[in-house]
């Protein structure tokens, strides 16, 4: 390879670029333009070029709720998720022992890595009414058969176990980055821990925090099986909805609007964060 | 400085909770699968191995496994007969459009999987439609959605382990006389083997836990181990589910031990 040109080299992502092309750009072209065809029972759809379906979208107020829950949820969850998470974060950062840290990685990407099915089974087991937190909850004298399987605080709690860990390991691999002299320039200066922490740390550790916090939602805005296994039938999310209409109720010309709906609210308000947080950011660095 | 030990002490316990939380589901579900009783409560009357040859016993949980181990497999062969080349023309390569070209390499791992595999679908329904070729259901229509949402991974890792590579040395065995072809096979492959066995098992497990791309592409009898648990689940909760997770939990926990030696995990994301 040493010899040759470095323009032709491009050509070995011909096939690769390809694919990406064949397999998602055109599938995504070809759906969008199902959103714009008109819905006939029987007959799956017939061509139309017609904005109904997202006008079916903003007018039908159940459709709406499940945008709306799918938000608060999703927001929830990752505003949990940053609080609980940065200090682990900062604390693996900080830990310098090689075989502690490869362990704490592991411990923190296998269960990232478990499967939101598997996953949702624990939280199955954990919340439902004769379930782990009941039985410990009775045994504390608490009250009896409190089970959070099938409401909105178990599908919250089991998100930001979905989500914690690539919120920490996010977090991690940039506080990696802050220096630790940094702090303790800082604090031989006279400030002290914690004023060394908000004014140094805190600041140079954003665009991590910008990057967990979007990753967490837009992977929480598009969750599956935790809205399914963990919600219930009753607890509608966007992600299901979809999946009903293009797979079930086999409306696709709806289920296409409605994926096209969840894509762009969720890279939508990824985007505008991104943006605000970029003009804070400039101005704190000025 | 009585206070700063507090302090501390508060901070470790809060920390050392939530790593508690986070490993929270594996062990539950670990614990599960040595229940005695087949009706779940806690604490357990007692504790058997015997779900463990129950989960096997059923078919779909059997097949599910047997299928997701193959289709990983594939999956991870072609991620690298396609990852590998655009890779190295991401590293290696000067030419227009290199930025456009990593933003459309990765799109895969952006677009939310319900999403894409509900376009797959749809497409796949319209090739069958136009070809009379049957492909969602079937095999290689699995396969083709588990190289789209693994390849970009395997991109990814195989990037960070070329971009760390000594260019001198290849250089050295090229003035040493060696053509381009002998240098890459002597020289550059085995230097990157490391970047290539990490690649190749993170996308492994990525292929193998995947659940949003499958739901629309699965058919009768060709089921993933994920879509079978999610339609066990669906009607059951027993200590069953607990020996099948146990199971994917040691796959990918060795999976991910190894992909740890040879790359560093937490950069991978």
């Amino acid at each position: 390879m040493g010899a040759t040109n470095p323009n032709r080299t491009g050509l070995l992502a011909v096939p690769a670029g390809l694919f990406v092309a064949l397999f998602l750009l055109a599938p995504l072209a070809l759906m969008f333009r199902y959103s714009l065809n008109r819905f006939a029972p029987g007959e799956m759809m017939e061509q139309a070029l017609t904005l109904e379906n997202y006008g079916k979208f903003l007018a039908d107020g159940y459709y709406q709720g499940v945008l709306w829950t799918t938000l608060w949820t999703s927001g929830l969850a990752t505003l949990i998720c940053l609080v609980l998470g940065y200090p682990v974060a900062w604390f693996m950062a900080r830990t310098t022992a090689p075989r502690l840290k490869s362990l704490l990685v592991i411990a923190i990407v296998v269960p990232l890595l478990m499967g939101n099915a598997v996953r949702s089974a624990a939280w199955m087991v954990v919340l439902g009414e004769k379930g782990m937190l009941a039985a410990l909850v009775g045994a504390l004298g608490l009250g009896e058969r409190f089970g959070l399987l099938y409401t909105a605080p178990g599908v919250v709690i089991a998100l930001v176990s979905v989500l914690l860990p690539f919120m920490i390991i996010t977090l991690q691999s940039v506080l990696e980055g802050v220096s630790h002299s940094l702090e303790e320039a800082a604090m031989s200066l006279g400030a002290s821990p914690r004023a060394a922490f908000v004014q140094v740390v805190l600041p140079l550790s954003l665009p991590g925090v910008l990057a967990g916090t979007s990753l967490c939602f837009i992977l929480a805005m598009n969750a599956y099986a935790t809205p399914v296994l963990v919600g219930g039938p009753q607890f509608h999310m966007m992600a299901p909805t979809v999946y009903q209409q293009v797979s079930k109720a086999m409306n696709w010309p709806f289920g296409a609007a409605l994926a096209f709906v969840l894509m762009s609210v969720t890279l939508g308000l990824s985007i505008a964060a991104n943006l605000l947080m970029q003009r804070r950011y400039r101005r704190w660095a000025e | 400085m009585c206070e700063g030990t507090a302090t501390r002490l508060a901070f470790a316990v809060s920390v050392w909770t939530v790593i508690g939380f986070v490993l929270l589901p594996l062990s539950v579900v670990v614990w599960l699968s040595f229940f005695a009783n087949r009706i779940i409560s806690f604490p357990p009357t007692g504790y058997t191995l015997a779900w463990y040859a129950r989960a096997w016993g059923v078919a779909d949980f059997r097949n599910g496994l047997l299928l997701s181990l193959q289709l990983g497999g594939c999956a991870t062969l072609g991620s690298l007969l396609l990852g590998a080349p655009a890779a190295l023309a991401l590293v290696r390569g000067r030419f227009p459009g290199r930025e456009a070209l990593s933003t459309l390499l990765l799109a895969p791992m952006i677009v939310p999987g319900i999403v894409g595999g509900s376009a797959l679908f749809m497409a796949y329904i319209e090739f069958e439609v136009a070809t009379d070729q049957q492909l969602a259901g079937t095999l290689p229509g699995l396969l083709a959605a588990h190289v789209l949402i693994a390849r970009p991974w395997t991109v990814r890792l195989l990037t960070a382990s070329l971009t760390g590579l000594d260019r001198a040395v290849e250089e050295a065995a090229a003035n040493l006389g060696a053509s381009p072809r002998r240098v890459f096979l002597l020289v550059t492959l085995p230097m990157v083997r490391p970047g290539v066995i990490a690649a190749a098992l993170f996308s492994f497990v990525i292929s193998f836990i995947d659940l949003e791309k499958s739901l629309f592409l699965v058919g009768p009898g060709r089921t993933t181990l994920q879509i079978a648990i999610v339609n066990y689940l669906e009607w059951n909760l027993d200590p069953t589910i607990g020996a099948v997770a146990t199971v994917q939990i040691l796959i990918i926990t060795a999976a991910l031990v190894v992909t740890d030696h040879y790359a560093k995990l937490s950069r991978v994301f």
